[in-house]
């Protein structure tokens, strides 16, 4: 495909299926809504650990699936910078259905991380599910994980309604 | 398929971009960090060690103490937060999370040669050992953990200082 094709076309800005006509629709607005929650929570997270990557590099490691060493080091450097990207290309919608999928995934991740820590707590000091309490290293500090897991999923569904239902409303993609 | 490859496509891209944004950012911060740096190879010594070994000394309260009286320095490696609210008297504020910020202002008190003790919350918390490692890749050789932390040294009855002093 050629890149102009590609900006122009389907790639950027979403294509045919972006180009509706005439005014905005609910779902519009709700994919609009969809896109500042998640860009505004991300964004704040982000911040709170982007400048310092030891903090964050402890966070990761208190879940004991990766431990001390360059793999550690680059997540706590990258991780935050991922978040902030992607939350502006929500803001904007340049890009927005790979940050959409991006968000996707990395929720999912974070479920199950959270999920494989509530286990090992759980396992280890035999606390019941509903106590489970832990920072999970998101930038909002400690809470119980139930609540973490609940945040996730919310997350995630924010973000696969930008990407299965895409509205190119409010972007810089839309000239209407 | 078409929404997924492009989706996959400019998650790609992205992924890229905030790669080149979090490395020039963690280059030119204070508190940027090389994540290629050894810090696994770092030698730990728990003080069962029977022969002269290069390392990290893990101590208890009578030898951190007798560190302290010798005119020893020590740091807190916990938040300036905790710090204020109550540290051994003496000690330097060396938050662990801020090691670029901190460090310029630090050295000075410390030498290449002169032993040197670090502390952080209790016996539990790593930070004072993870801040000796990185201390140790900048060439100190000379450095003591004290593991009780401070838990350690209220168990043992001891006064605290508050506020900032350093």
């Amino acid at each position: 495909m050629a890149i102009n094709e590609y900006i122009n076309g389907n790639g950027v800005f979403g294509g045919k299926e972006g180009l509706q006509e005439g005014s905005a629709r609910w779902k519009d607005y709700l994919v609009l809504a969809c896109r500042i929650f998640l860009a505004a929570v991300f964004i704040y997270a982000a911040f709170q650990k982007a400048d310092k990557p030891l903090m964050f590099a402890d966070e990761i490691r208190m879940y004991r699936v990766i431990g001390i060493g360059p793999l550690l080091y680059i997540m706590a450097i990258v991780l935050p910078w991922v978040e902030i990207i992607c939350s502006l290309s929500l803001l904007t919608g340049i890009f927005m259905r790979g940050s959409a999928f991006t968000f996707i995934v990395m929720n999912a991740i974070f479920i199950a991380v959270v999920i494989y820590r509530t286990f090992d707590i759980m396992n280890g000091e035999g606390t019941p599910f509903m106590d489970v309490y832990f920072d999970c290293g998101c930038g909002f500090g400690a809470t119980y994980a139930w609540k973490k897991i609940l945040e996730d999923i919310v997350f995630m569904l924010s973000a696969m309604i930008i990407y299965f239902a895409p509205s190119y409303r409010f972007t810089l993609g839309r000239r209407n | 398929m078409e929404r997924i490859r492009y989706g996959i496509i400019q998650a790609i891209i992205l992924t890229v971009i905030s790669f080149v944004t979090a490395f020039t950012f963690n280059a030119f911060s204070e508190n940027g960090i090389n994540p290629f740096r050894k810090m696994n190879g770092v030698p730990v010594l728990d003080g069962f060690q029977t022969e002269e070994v290069e390392g990290i000394r893990i101590v208890g309260i009578d030898e951190f103490r007798s560190l302290l009286d010798g005119g020893g320095i020590v740091l807190d490696s916990r938040t300036a937060e905790d710090y204020d609210q109550g540290h051994v008297p003496g000690a330097i504020l060396f938050d662990y999370f801020e090691f670029g910020s901190y460090l310029d202002t630090v050295t000075p008190y410390l030498s290449f040669d002169e032993e040197f003790a670090i502390y952080c919350t209790g016996p539990y918390c790593d930070d004072s050992e993870l801040l000796a490692r990185e201390l140790f890749t900048l060439g100190y050789r000379k450095i003591t953990v004290f593991r009780g932390g401070l838990e350690g040294w209220l168990e043992a009855g001891l006064p605290l200082e508050t506020g900032m002093h350093y």
